[in-house]
This record gives structure tokens, sequence and C-alpha cells, in this order.
């Protein structure tokens, strides 16, 4: 376990009235050999994985408030620890008897649930960023607000594409992994309200085994059913996915893992200032890597409380969590719409970038996808469909 | 609107020759690098081929040249208004989007959105008198005439930042609505209006007390509050009207600037974005950056006359006449 204070001091700039002084405690929590970052598998997932810590996403969310906070008398100490899934909880203890009152954590599902339960009693809002599962927004814990995107949303996304594309039969290849189940159930369902039909469900394989060739051969994977206009492909891993265009039995698109994939944020978007955040990240990063959409979701997550702390108009903590849950929050993410958190699933609402490689292919919602309130509710699960475990 | 103002505190003109009033209408096009112009009556008459992705321009209190911020080659063209050519090019900080003249054109001031910093420019020495850190990504810069005050946004901390021009220094913060964009003054000089594209909002700051006085807010029939995101103003020279351009509700409202009441909306292209006057006010030309083309609005009937093609993202209109 490694616990290490950073605190970002002030550049010199003149201001009319300087408040007092006031400190504002963030956190930043991430597994030590969190699995779902393992090099080995970096190669295969290279456009949907980056390749080192979300922390400087986080410095980056602190320094761009630096002047705003500045104005309120706000000095930002962030106190980062790394931790094993055994001590997780007692570090995150730890950080909330240190004064942190906003836990930015980067980590699964699971782990994300173990940390909001042991500081349930505590004055600390935890901040997910990278644990799409939406049962985990449907726990409502009362201190826990979501950036990353659900994975209904994201489902609801390749969704709204293929309806607009005209796709309307599609065959799922999923892989084993319970993530991979989690990711095809709900693109299932968000295919179903969309009258999508699943011409085939299948599991492959990633060994060579000839007895297995139905799940592992590319071409007798996707061959042998109806026809179909799009493949709709579930690989956390991402080492079959990538090997699946090009090699189909029918010519046709691959979605989801590869391919055309939807996420929060991509390097290669153009509009709405994200290629300053985009070099920003880049300048800022040890490694000068590419932002991915871990980095953006830690970014807005600080950005959030950031904003919260600096446009409150009181000067309480409580005042500022209310602005932080308020449809009023306004938070600016890059993406072209003002977003906020809703409030039966504490998920933040956002416009889903469609991509592939390197190209921005269209921005949901997508034009005709309506809502009767905020079009970005129809991405996710709506107020009436969302209920708490 | 801007070079309205600056056409009243003409000081000297670095150029020799005086104003030509070609009726001319310049649009540069962020992502073609190039500015499209037209005649008086609309014709497109030449593709200029600028540095790479030109944003805002202002003419000379003169008019007799165009200055043209070129983002991704970090230079401010400088483009003959008479023989449409390059004449010129000052080079900026990273990434130039808005600037503005000193009243007397001896210093320029451009907002470097990547790397946060207003840069003041000695024009004649072509030096950089004060580099002034910002919020990150300023962008919509004004330089009042009479005063030492400067105004800066920075669309990422929310604020407008009040600087000192002769010391180089941010004396005030004013914090306003989501992502702020652009400027406007009114002929009084009384009131500084700023527009939140995110929060779609116009705020309306008081320029003596640097208070914020009154927070506006649009929202055309048929469209979201979320699809309303303000950039792009301009006001009439008597101050008596305003147009916003209200972006992704594809609407330019057009109010009462004093009573702050609306007049009209009226339906232009995709994303409107700058909006400028003709100088008998008798016309407006917006910019519509995802429909790439221009709309022209008929201001005595608040009604769009026409739509014409631009480059590709349409950034700003500068009309000489």
């Amino acid at each position: 376990m490694k616990l290490f204070l950073t605190s970002v001091l002030a550049i010199a700039l003149a201001l009319a009235n300087t408040a007092k002084a006031d400190t504002l405690r963030i956190g930043l929590l991430r597994l030590e050999q969190d699995p779902r970052y393992d090099e080995d598998m970096a190669y295969a997932r290279i456009q949907l994985r980056p390749l080192g810590d979300v922390s400087t996403a986080v410095q980056m969310a602190i320094s761009d408030m630096k002047i705003l906070t500045d104005a309120r008398g706000l000095t930002t100490v962030l106190s980062q620890a790394l931790a094993d899934e055994t001590d997780l909880t007692t570090v995150a203890s730890e950080l909330a008897s240190a004064g942190v009152t906003h836990l930015i954590v980067d980590l699964p599902a699971a782990q994300v649930d173990a940390v909001a339960t042991v500081l349930a009693d505590t004055q600390v809002t935890v901040l997910n960023t990278t644990a799409p599962d939406d049962w985990l927004r449907s726990k409502c814990h009362a201190n826990l607000l979501h950036t990353a995107a659900s994975d209904r949303m994201i489902a609801d996304t390749l969704v709204q594409h293929a309806v607009s594309q005209k796709w309307k039969n599609i065959l799922v290849l999923r892989g084993k992994t319970e993530r991979d189940g989690t990711r095809t159930d709900a693109f299932m369902e968000a295919a179903a309200r969309f009258r999508l039909r699943i011409v085939a469900d299948r599991e492959f394989d990633l060994s060579t085994n000839p007895s297995m060739r139905e799940q592992n051969n590319i071409a007798l994977i996707t061959g042998g059913s109806r026809d179909y206009d799009a493949i709709f492909m579930a690989d956390e891993i991402g080492e079959f996915a990538r090997y699946v265009p090009y090699q189909t039995a029918l010519p046709r698109p691959v979605i989801g893992a590869t391919g055309l994939v939807a996420a929060e944020w991509h390097w290669a978007f153009e509009r709405y200032g994200a290629p300053q955040v985009n070099s920003r990240f880049e300048d800022q990063s040890k490694d000068a890597r590419r932002m991915a959409w871990q980095d953006w979701s830690a970014w807005i997550a600080t950005r959030a409380v950031l904003t919260a702390f600096a446009k409150a108009r009181g000067d309480e903590l409580a005042d500022a969590n209310a602005l932080l849950r308020a449809a009023k929050l306004r938070l600016d993410g890059s993406k072209g719409a003002q977003m906020s958190f809703r409030p039966w699933s504490s998920q933040l609402r956002m416009p889903i970038l469609l991509s592939t490689h390197n190209a921005i292919i269209a921005v949901a919602p997508l034009e005709g996808f309506l809502h009767q309130t905020s079009t970005l509710d129809a991405l996710g699960y709506d107020e009436r469909e969302f209920a708490c475990d | 609107m801007r070079f309205i103002l600056l056409a009243i505190f003409l000081v000297f003109a670095p150029a020799t020759s005086s104003a030509l009033n070609t009726g001319r209408i310049f649009v540069s096009n962020e992502k073609s690098h190039d500015i499209y112009v037209y005649d008086a009556d609309f014709n497109l008459i030449k593709q200029i081929e600028t540095s790479q992705r030109p944003r805002d321009m202002k003419l000379n209190a003169a008019r007799t040249l165009l200055y043209v911020a070129c983002g991704d080659d970090d230079i401010i063209d400088v483009i003959d208004v008479e023989t449409l050519e390059i004449v010129d090019g000052i080079p900026t900080g990273p990434s130039p989007e808005v600037f503005e003249f000193s009243p007397d054109e001896s210093q320029i001031y451009v907002s470097n959105e990547e790397d946060s910093m207003l840069e003041i420019i000695d024009l004649l020495a072509r030096i950089t008198v004060h580099d002034v850190p910002t919020g990150a990504e300023p962008e919509g810069v004004i330089a009042p005439a009479g005063s030492n005050k400067l105004y800066v946004t920075s669309e990422v901390a929310d604020m407008v930042h009040v600087v000192d021009r002769d010391k180089g220094v941010v004396t005030n913060n004013i914090i306003v609505g989501t992502r702020p964009r652009r400027f406007v003054i009114t002929p009084d000089t009384n009131e500084l209006w700023v527009s939140a594209e995110l929060s779609s909002e116009i705020y309306v700051i008081d320029r003596t007390s640097e208070e914020i006085t009154e927070i506006l807010e649009f929202l055309p029939p048929g469209f979201r509050p979320e699809d309303v995101t303000p950039v792009g103003m301009a006001l009439t020279r008597d101050g008596g009207i305003g147009l916003i351009s209200l972006g992704r509700a594809n609407h330019v409202a057009i109010i009462d600037a004093r009573s702050k009441e609306l007049l009209s909306y009226v339906l232009v292209g995709r994303r409107a974005w700058s909006v400028a006057l003709s100088r008998d006010e008798k016309i407006a030309v917006v910019a519509n950056g995802l429909s790439d083309d221009i709309t022209l609005i008929d201001m005595q009937t608040y009604r769009p006359i026409r739509s014409i093609p631009a480059g590709r993202v349409p950034h700003t209109v500068v009309i000489d006449d």
C-alpha cells in the first residue's frame, strides 16, 4: 500500500480579492494490480485500453480548474492511494479519516461496491470512473456517483446507430468472461427495445482446438445462420475481436468490441474543444499518450467536484454536494452538451462517441432519437425503467 | 460590430491606402483552410488559401487589411483587402483563436487556446510584450476604447478575466456560466455581454462594478434548452438591437438590446456561429458551422433571405462596406 500526497501550488496570478484559504481534499484510489490494465493484454486492446494510469487526468482537471478554485479561495489537495484487493476498504477508510471528501475510484464494479459500502457513514462522496456495470447503479449507494457510461448507455448508442443504418438483423458473438456476458445482455435489451432481430447468439473460443472449430474458426462462427446486417461483439480481452473484421462469412460490419466502438471519449474527436483537451492531456502525461475513455471519466469526475465547489452558493460541503447532484451543475465535458447526474441512478448523462480506430463516425444520441425531457436520457436506463435493488 | 468601434477611434493607418468600401464579405473556413470572398451581391469571387485553420478575423481601422488568426500554424495572416493576397504574417503563441486590436492599433491581443495565455503583441516591433496566464482554453477577447481594461474568457474555467493591458496582469475574475465564448460591449460602453455556450445564457456585466446584472436565456419554439448554445453576438451602432446566434438551436435571437426583450427568432443553418451586420444594418450574415453555409437575415422583416454555401466549418464573417 502506497499513500502519497500531491499538493498543487498556486501559480502567480494576481487576484483582486483573495478570499480566505480553504482546503479541498480529493482522493484517487486505484488497484495495485488491476487486471483490467494487465500489460499482457494491452497489445490486443490497444484501441480501447490505455497504457497508463488515470492520475494524469485527475491532476489535469485540478490544474484546469485552478483559476476558478483560486477565485473561491480554495486549495485543492490530491491524495493518491494504490491498494491490494485485500486492504482496499482499509485504505479507503484511511483516506476518509484523513479528511478526503470526494474519492475518485478507478476500480472494477465489485471493488467500487465495497468501497461505497464501507464509506456509507462518512462524509465521503465516491465517484466511479471506470466500472460500467448497471447492477452497480441499481445498488443505489447514496454516496456514489458514476462518470463511467453504463453498459446500457454503450449498448443504446450502438443500437441507435444500427437502427439509423437500417441494420435490422444482428449476429451476436460473445466471449466467456462475466463482463462479456454483461455487455451482451445490455445489448440484447437495447436491441429488443428497437426491435432489432438477433439472428444468432454465439460464444467464441480463443483456442485452436479443431474439435471446437464451430467456436474458434471465424468463417464458421460467422456462417451457417440466416443473413445478418452487422455483427455485434462483446470481447473484453479483445484478442478474438481484432481478427474478426474482413474474415467474416458474409461481408458485414463488426461493431461493439472492434470496428465501430462506443465509448465516453476518443482522441480523434475534433469538435467542442476536444482537441484542446486531448493535447493538454498528451502534454501532461509522462509518455505523451493519447487520452482514453478512462482518462476522460476521471477528468470529468474531478471537474464535476471542483465545478460544484467553485460555483456553489455557499461555502459549506453540503452546498457543493447539493450542486454536484443538481440539474443546474451544467458540466462541460468538451462533448458539446451540458451534463449533470441523473437523480434516479446517479449516472452522469452524457453524449457517447461512436468511433473507428481513427475517426468519430457519430455522436449519440443520434438525430431523431428523442426523449420527453432530455435527449441525453435516450441513452441508458430512464427513470421509469430504473429500479433500486 | 467590433470593426465599427475601431473605425470610430481611427488614430493612424499603417497602410498607405484608405478604405475602399468594397462591400465584400469574408468568411473564414476552419477546416478547408481558406477564406471565401463574396461581392456585395453575395457572388463568390475568390477563395483565398490561408495558413492552417483560419478562425477569427478583423479589419484594421482603415479597412485596408484583413487580419486572420490561423490556429494550427500559430500565425495571424494579413490579407490586402484590395488585391485579396496575403501580404504579411504576425507570429503568435500556440493556437491563436480570437484576437483584438488596441484602440490605437499599436498592439494586438491574442488568446492562445493551447497554452492558456493571452498574448499582447506589439504590432510594429512584432514582439510579445506580455504573456498573461489565463484559465484553460481562453477564447473571446475585447478591448474597449477609453479604458486600459481588456476582457478575456476561459472556456474551461468558466470565467471572464479582467486584464490591465498596460501592466499585463489579471485584476479580477468574474465567474459566469458554462463555457463562456464571446463578448460584445454596448455602444455606451457600460455593459459587457458574454455568451455562455453550454449553460445557454448571455451574461450582462456592469463594467464599472464588474458585477453580473442580468442573465438572458433563450428558447426558440420546438427546441430543448440544451440545444441552445449561444456563441456569436452583434449590436447595432445605436445599441438598440442585439443579435445572438443560438448554435445548435439553429436560430438567431433578435432582441431589444436595452430592455432585453425578444423581438424575433430567425431560422438559419445548422449550428449558427458568428454574426455580423452590414454597415447600413439592413442585413445580418450568420456563419453556420455544421451546414457549411452562411445565412443572410433581412433586418427590417427579421426573416432569412437565403443561405449561401461556404467552405468547410465556416467560423467568422467580416463585411467590408
